[in-house]
């Protein structure tokens, strides 16, 4: 170790400078953030993305290990610094790591049942609010169907929130299913949006307003969460494609 | 080898140690305990030890309860990629400029050490800037603290590392301020600006993290 550090120090008692070595690991640091950063945009080339689909997340996850060794080590010179440092700081990270996979282990194995739920309730939700169905009414036995019930319950009070407040406020202008009102208000029922039919477009075109008023702003008149609601409602209209409906003002979105 | 060594002879236990930081001129006058270390130093290692368990914690927190939001928006509605990338951009060029004045400073250059750290700590408050705008944006969609389970553990996890980011600029602009009107002891000042690095750092990786596995994640699923 000490045969090679020691031209570390000139002559005149200072270090030599880290400075090119820095300046080069921070643009090797920007390629890898800019790696990473494209890989989401690469699942809109279905053709590149679905052939390597298993590699992606552990591809995100070795780079900013890489990412995370390279300023732990250089950066912050812990590589060849001395052992006290590294114990000090390793093994606690060791013990974080542990907790971090225990938690994700605990996670998989208690609540598997569960988990498989909240993959489709996420589905579901990114769909638009799925209509509640009848229940057995029979007790639920299991923890996990306790929650799966909460998850169907939860959906439900949604569901039906978000049509109240349709029913209040929407209906006039956006009709009694969303089909739209000639010079009143969109169809809501096709997959066609000006404004843009994500859940953010959606929220902010409820909340904020659009065309100077004509869709008047919510903001003032529901709570953010009615909003919500309201917003999962519509977003569950989308695709019914009532008949009658008005024709399609704006863009065709996939999603 | 004894404290009385380390405090005469600092050159020599140093290199005896295999010590190869080049940091050694100033070993005389920073409290180095018996085994010829910063005890600065050591205490801040210790300190980002500890802080590694927290934000583990944390961070596995909210992959535990990730997906089992009963209300609100989900991470995929209110997650903006744009404004996520641009402060992480932020964040990693100030680990940079942070290491650049740290390695100014070894130089004995602080006019160059305090610019650098002037950077760093206008890099850091433009991120803290964009995880205010970033939070009253997701308040206004409907993302409280307390809307749901993903409101809370996202809310607590980047919260606490924003709150770490703000300490770290207050910190080095305060250094930068005390090395401009030559308030600090000269031969303490690059362990001073060293173990502030090494603080900035530990905050820049943790958002590597949260960078990863919170944002990115989420959208390649
Ligand atoms: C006073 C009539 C009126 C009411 C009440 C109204 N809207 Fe609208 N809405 C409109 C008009 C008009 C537009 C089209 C704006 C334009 O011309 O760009 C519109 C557009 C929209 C859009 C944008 C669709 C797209 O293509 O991007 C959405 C979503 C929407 N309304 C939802 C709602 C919801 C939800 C409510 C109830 C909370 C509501 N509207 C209440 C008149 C109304």
């Amino acid at each position: 170790m000490s045969a090679a550090h020691h031209d570390h120090a000139d002559a005149g008692g200072l270090p030599h400078s880290h400075k090119k070595a820095y300046i080069r690991l921070g643009v090797l640091l920007t390629v890898v953030t800019a790696i990473e950063l494209g890989l989401p945009f690469l699942k809109a080339y279905p053709d590149i993305w679905m052939p390597f689909e298993p590699v992606w997340a552990p591809l995100l996850v070795a780079l900013s290990v890489f990412k995370f060794g390279a300023v732990v080590g250089e950066f912050m010179h812990l590589r060849g610094d001395r052992r006290i440092f590294q114990f000090l700081f390793l093994s606690p990270l060791a013990i974080a790591v542990i907790i971090f996979l225990l938690l994700g282990a605990l996670t998989v194995s208690l609540f598997l049942p569960f988990g498989e739920g909240i993959a489709v309730t996420a589905i579901d939700v990114k769909a638009g609010y799925v209509r509640p169905t009848k229940s057995s009414g029979a007790e639920p036995p299991l923890a996990e169907d306790k929650f799966k019930a909460a998850f169907a319950d939860a959906k439900a009070k949604n569901f039906e929130a978000g049509k109240a407040a349709y029913d209040k406020v929407c209906k006039a202008c956006h009709g009694d299913k969303g089909e739209g009102k000639a010079a009143l208000g969109f169809n809501l029922t096709d997959d066609c949006y000006k404004y843009g039919g994500t859940f953010k477009d959606l929220y902010v075109t409820v909340a904020d307003g659009r065309a100077g008023n004509k869709m008047p702003a919510q903001a003032g008149a529901l709570k953010s969460e009615e909003i919500r609601q309201v917003v999962y409602y519509i977003r569950s209209l989308k695709g019914t494609n009532v008949p009658g409906g008005q024709p399609c003002v704006g863009d065709k979105v996939a999603d | 080898m004894s404290a009385q060594l380390a405090a005469t002879d600092p050159h020599e236990v140093a290199d005896a140690a295999g010590h190869d930081h080049g940091d050694h001129g100033h070993h005389a006058v920073v409290e180095n305990n018996f085994m010829g270390l910063p005890n600065i130093k050591l205490a801040m290692w210790a300190f980002l030890g500890s802080e590694c368990m927290f934000f583990g914690s944390l961070i596995g927190t909210y992959f535990f309860y990730h997906g089992k939001a009963l209300a609100g928006p989900l991470p995929q509605d209110v997650f903006s990629i744009g404004i996520t990338s641009i402060s992480t951009f932020l964040l990693l060029m100030s680990s940079l400029t942070m290491a650049l004045a740290v390695d100014a400073m070894k130089q004995r250059n602080p006019a160059t050490a305090r610019n650098f750290l002037v950077i760093t700590a206008l890099l850091g408050a433009t991120f803290v800037g964009f995880q205010v705008y970033e939070f009253s944006h997701f308040v206004h969609l409907g993302l409280k603290l307390s809307t749901s389970l993903f409101g809370s553990t996202f809310y607590v996890m980047t919260g606490f590392h924003g709150g770490h980011v703000t300490v770290g600029v207050i910190w080095l602009s305060m250094l930068a301020l005390l090395i401009h009107k030559g308030k600090l002891n000269p031969a303490k000042l690059p362990i001073n600006v060293e173990v502030a690095g090494l603080y900035w750092h530990f905050v820049d990786i943790v958002w590597i993290v949260i960078f990863t596995f919170v944002y990115l994640l989420e959208f390649i699923q």
